[in-house]
């Protein structure tokens, strides 16, 4: 590292220089507005009326109020509906696509369009397939199983919301374990089928243990992503949250109380610094459990 | 990085007679018939809904798109619902924002994600760490409670109202300076160390050499930019008060709004949104996956 | 080191106080709410989801302005009918507001109490009388005096109801229920008769439902909620009855005004409240619906049918408050309210328009028929949805109400939680 630290002293501003347009951005943009923020929660601050300080009254009214525990329950319903699909699917499917067979190139990139499109765009897709007279139902209904309601109850709601978000996110976590495959030493694979390890066995004894940092990776960066999930219960259910609210995350909770003329910009402000207090936790949590295993 | 790319391989074999891996080994006839078969059904299930909405988007007004069983197929296929879309809406001028909204933020995220991703992982500096800390944080605030805030922001700064104003927020973001410090972290030192010997500062080294070899993280950085920007919907809504300078999210919103009724209609709006982005994919796929063998999206 | 920590330190300091001077939008700023002066200078007008099918019309209500006006010019902005709430107060907060804005009541109510909708009464009294008193009072907020925007259009509509499904449950398809005692009824019935499979209504009751079966909405004064008296408890039992023998659709719970319309559309709701925009796209869409589709009057039992009203609100930082008044005045006259109302299956909210041969005379066409009969039942009609009824108390409200339908809760109980949380709502506003 010596010669890095020589080019200090010739350049002295230059690191700075690198990073400082992306500092300037974010800080602006997102740190800044993010301190507001938390200032904000201490306040009873709303959209048009300046706020008093009120100390921790908001989030003594969190504990209390019903809706905060529904969406801490349905967000991280999320996390436990959606993680586990999102580490397991992208890698069978990544190693479905690793293999150079003709025409390989486009089912890759077909896989990842998904990704590549617009979540309200998605959005209006899923809902016009799951719609009561839609795509979904008339198969269903045709093989003879009958419509179902899955935009109207409360728990198929929320399951469908999930579906949407792993099949969005498929494609995305596909292509970080085809790299992470990549770097998996085909030597393993070889010892492993002439001890005459079956293709299972191969995949829990080989392959998973390679790609384990990656699995806990996929697991942090969609759970943070889980947690905070607004878009899809959103469009599904409706900016209400479903029947009698029941949907509702606690980012939509953030959206429905600090929006609007009326908005109580304290109040979800106080929300939003929880959600960010549990991203963080949650973040590391697993970070640690991941190290904690390693050692 | 040409390992790299060897290893994930994402040029195709096929001009060889037989069927080979990646390793140029022969794939079994019996393999190669359940990996397709698997292939083309994870393809349906992906790409079938995007191919529903243009089936739908294609159906005349007399057509029924509600029947049990479906008809895949329109029977007379019209672009009568596009003809209709742009009546409504100037989609060609709202598409023509977002192009140049999506365009600046693929320059701004490339420009400065990469000079801020060296900096993070190259130059030594005090603050190094507080500064990757920075990013990191940013990336975990809900975009969704500060977004009030960033408007105030906006309009102290008298860019309420303009591309400007829409691009600005997401002009460089955390994700993609973290990305970026991951690709640059990933380069072996002593291609550097090279340079540094014949005498070449901290900009000739990023330019001539550390740069060129992560181009596949910037193609990377280039699609998820482009990606964020066309698709955004709420930010543009609210930082834009002249309907000319409206993006095409905005525009869908427009007629899921006023056509909600007309499933045709919204499938049209829908598929014109869309296309670009798909488009775009197909034309950059190769770099990308030259990205992601980089190690751009690992940890 | 290069950087100075001094710098990185006042950085720091500039991002804690910042965001206190941000908050509110304060008094600072902004014009005179006298509108006595000369009409002239450049204002911005904002419409709600307008553009699309009225393109033409307004611009050439623009136009007439600026020629009668010359020294004017009105910049038109629409906006998307999504998120309308949100980019009002994101405007509002910024001090962005156009000059004259497209508003609803309840829009209306925060924009005043935050100093920014002029006062009407002050500033533009002369024109009071040529609207209908009723449109006038419905833009005064509860503990504030004056009256913070022009009324515009009206809306109101009858209750259609689809005649084959009356005739297949044995009723009568040519006497609909008039009251609520005989809707409940002829719903239950439909419901038996079909096994569940037709329900005939699909929207849970809203706070404009409780005002139209006799709940008392809020106090007096204006200062507490009351819609868990009596009344309220009854309609919202009733309501329980008819959930659980699917005579209420079984994802009300779930419903918006699109897919209500939709399930009318395809038969499987009976009854649908629309306006005379409906006829319409009920005459494309499904032609053999068309035929059989009967036209009743809204049910009510305070003998007054409820009305939508929307407004034309003047921005009191507006530096052309002549123009903007005058403006906002012209797009709400009568002659262009009419003009309007024969584009569109609206009401002029101006005195004396309702009684336009467009709105009395017969000519055998089931549109016009629509059209008189609303005409004739707006002269009485009232916006049943309290000013002060936020987007967040409706949340409370249609939660609760979910309760009660789902069996969570007793519809005492539902009613009264709803209050509570929206009392709570109303003071944290106040």
């Amino acid at each position: 590292m010596a010669g890095v630290s020589r080019v200090r002293r010739q350049l002295p501003t230059s690191p700075w220089l690198f990073a400082a347009p992306g500092l300037l951005v974010v800080g602006a943009f997102v740190l800044y507005p993010f301190v507001s923020t938390v200032v904000n929660s201490f306040t009873d601050r709303r959209t048009l009326l300046p706020g008093r300080f009120v100390g921790l009254a908001n989030f003594r009214e969190l504990i209390h109020d019903d809706m905060f525990w529904t969406g801490l329950r349905n967000s991280t319903l999320y996390i436990v509906g959606v993680v586990p699909a999102l580490v397991v699917l992208p890698l069978l499917l990544a190693l479905l696509v690793q293999k150079n067979i003709p025409g390989i190139t486009f089912f890759r990139s077909a896989f990842y369009t998904p990704v590549v499109a617009s979540i309200v765009v998605v959005g209006l897709i899923w809902v016009w397939l799951l719609d009561e007279r839609g795509l979904v139902n008339s198969l269903l209904e045709t093989v003879g199983i009958g419509r179902i309601g899955f935009l109207s109850d409360q728990w198929l709601l929320l399951l469908s919301a999930m579906a949407v978000t792993v099949w969005k996110g498929l494609g995305y976590y596909m292509i970080i374990y085809l790299a992470a495959l990549a770097n998996v030493p085909r030597e393993l694979h070889e010892a492993a089928a002439v001890d005459g390890a079956g293709a299972v066995r191969r995949f829990l004894t080989v392959t998973v243990p390679a790609v384990r940092s990656t699995m806990v990776l996929v697991a942090a960066l969609s759970s943070v992503a889980a947690f905070k999930v607004f878009s899809e219960v959103y469009l599904m259910a409706g900016p209400d949250g479903g029947p009698a609210g029941e949907d509702t995350t606690l980012v939509m909770l953030v959206q429905q109380t600090g929006t609007g003329l009326t908005g109580r910009v304290g109040y979800a402000s106080a929300l939003s610094v929880v959600v960010f207090v549990v991203t963080v936790a949650l973040m590391l949590l697993v970070l640690r459990a991941d190290r904690g295993e390693r050692a | 990085m040409t390992v790299t790319e060897e290893r994930t391989g994402t040029a195709p074999t096929a001009r060889e007679a037989r069927v080979t891996d990646e390793h140029g080994r022969r794939v079994r006839i019996g393999e190669l018939a359940w990996r397709y078969a698997l292939l083309l059904l994870v393809l349906a299930l992906t790409v079938g809904p995007f191919l529903w909405q243009l089936s739908t988007s294609l159906k005349g007004p007399t057509e029924d798109i509600f029947g049990s069983p479906p008809s895949f197929l329109p029977e007379h296929p019209t672009l009568h619902n596009y003809e209709r879309v742009a009546d409504t809406i100037p989609v060609w001028d709202y598409a023509l924002n977002s192009l140049k909204v999506a365009g600046a933020s693929v320059v701004t995220n490339c420009v400065g994600s990469a000079l801020a991703g060296y900096a993070l992982a190259r130059l030594r500096y005090r603050g190094r760490r507080v500064a990757t800390l920075v990013f990191i944080l940013a990336m975990l605030v809900p975009v969704e409670g500060i977004i009030i805030a960033q408007f105030t922001t906006m309009r102290e700064l008298g860019l309420n109202n303009t591309l400007i104003g829409v691009v600005l927020p997401g002009s460089i973001g955390a994700m993609n300076v973290l990305l970026m410090r991951n690709a640059f972290l990933n380069l072996p030192y002593e291609i550097e160390e090279a340079a540094y010997v014949d005498g070449a500062n901290a900009w000739q080294r990023f330019l001539r050499i550390a740069l060129p070899s992560v181009r596949g993280t910037v193609a990377v950085v280039a699609i998820f930019a482009f990606m964020g920007a066309w698709d955004d919907f709420l930010w543009p809504l609210i930082v834009l008060s002249d309907p000319s300078r409206f993006t095409l999210t905005i525009g869908l919103n427009y007629l899921h709004g006023t056509f909600a009724n007309d499933e045709r209609l919204v499938a049209a709006g829908t598929v014109i949104a869309v296309a670009p982005l798909i488009a775009l994919f197909a034309c950059l796929q190769r770099y990308f996956f030259r990205g992601v063998g980089e190690g751009a999206v690992k940890g | 080191m290069p950087v100075p920590r001094r710098a990185l330190v006042l950085a720091t300091a500039a991002l804690l106080a910042l965001p206190l001077s941000a908050c509110g939008s304060g008094e600072d700023g902004g014009g005179s709410s006298d509108a006595s002066g000369k009409v002239q200078g450049d204002i911005t007008f904002q419409t709600w989801n307008l553009r699309a099918n009225f393109k033409s019309y307004f611009e050439g209500v623009i136009a007439d302005f600026e020629k009668k006006y010359p020294d004017t010019h009105v910049k038109w902005i629409d906006q998307p009918a999504e998120g309308y709430a949100d980019k009002i107060s994101a405007d509002a907060a910024g001090g962005t507001l156009p000059d004259v804005v497209n508003v609803s009541p309840d829009l209306v109510a925060p924009l005043a109490k935050a100093g920014l909708a002029l006062d009407l009464d002050k500033a533009a009294a002369k024109y009071k009388p040529e609207y209908l008193d009723g449109a006038w009072a419905s833009h005064e907020i509860p503990g504030m005096s004056g009256t913070y925007a022009f009324p515009w259009y009206l809306n109101t509509g009858p209750l259609f109801y689809n005649k084959t499904l009356f005739k297949q449950a044995g009723l009568d398809p040519d006497r609909p229920p008039t009251t609520y005692d005989d809707l409940f009824t002829d719903a239950l019935k439909m419901a038996g008769q079909s096994g569940g499979k037709v329900a005939t209504l699909a929207n849970v009751p809203t706070i404009e439902d409780f005002g139209r079966y006799g709940a008392e909405l809020m106090d007096k004064q204006g200062t507490g909620f009351a819609f868990n008296d009596a009344k309220g408890v009854e309609l919202l039992t009733k309501y329980k009855e008819l959930f659980d023998a699917k005579a209420l659709d079984p994802q009300a719970l779930t419903a918006t005004p699109e897919s209500t319309g939709k399930k009318f559309l395809t038969g499987a709701v009976a009854m649908n409240p629309g306006s005379a925009l409906d006829l319409d796209n009920f005459k494309k869409q499904a032609p053999n619906l068309y035929k059989n589709i009967g036209i009743t009057d809204q049910i009510t039992s305070t003998g007054h049918v409820n009305m939508y009203v929307m407004g034309v609100m003047v921005n009191t930082r507006t530096k052309h408050t002549p123009a903007a008044v005058a403006f906002a005045h012209f797009v709400t006259d009568a002659q262009n309210q009419m003009s309007f109302a024969k584009k569109v299956a609206i009401f002029p909210s101006t005195a004396g328009s309702l009684d336009d041969p467009y709105f009395t005379k017969e000519d055998g066409t089931d549109e016009t028929r629509v059209r008189i009969a609303a005409a004739k039942s707006l002269k009485n009609a009232v916006n049943y949805t309290p000013v002060l009824f936020s987007d967040q108390m409706k949340t409370a409200l249609r939660n609760e109400v979910a309760k009660a339908l789902q069996g969570k809760e007793s519809p005492k109980a539902a009613l009264d939680n709803a209050v509570k949380a929206c009392d709570r709502l109303l003071q944290q506003e106040g």
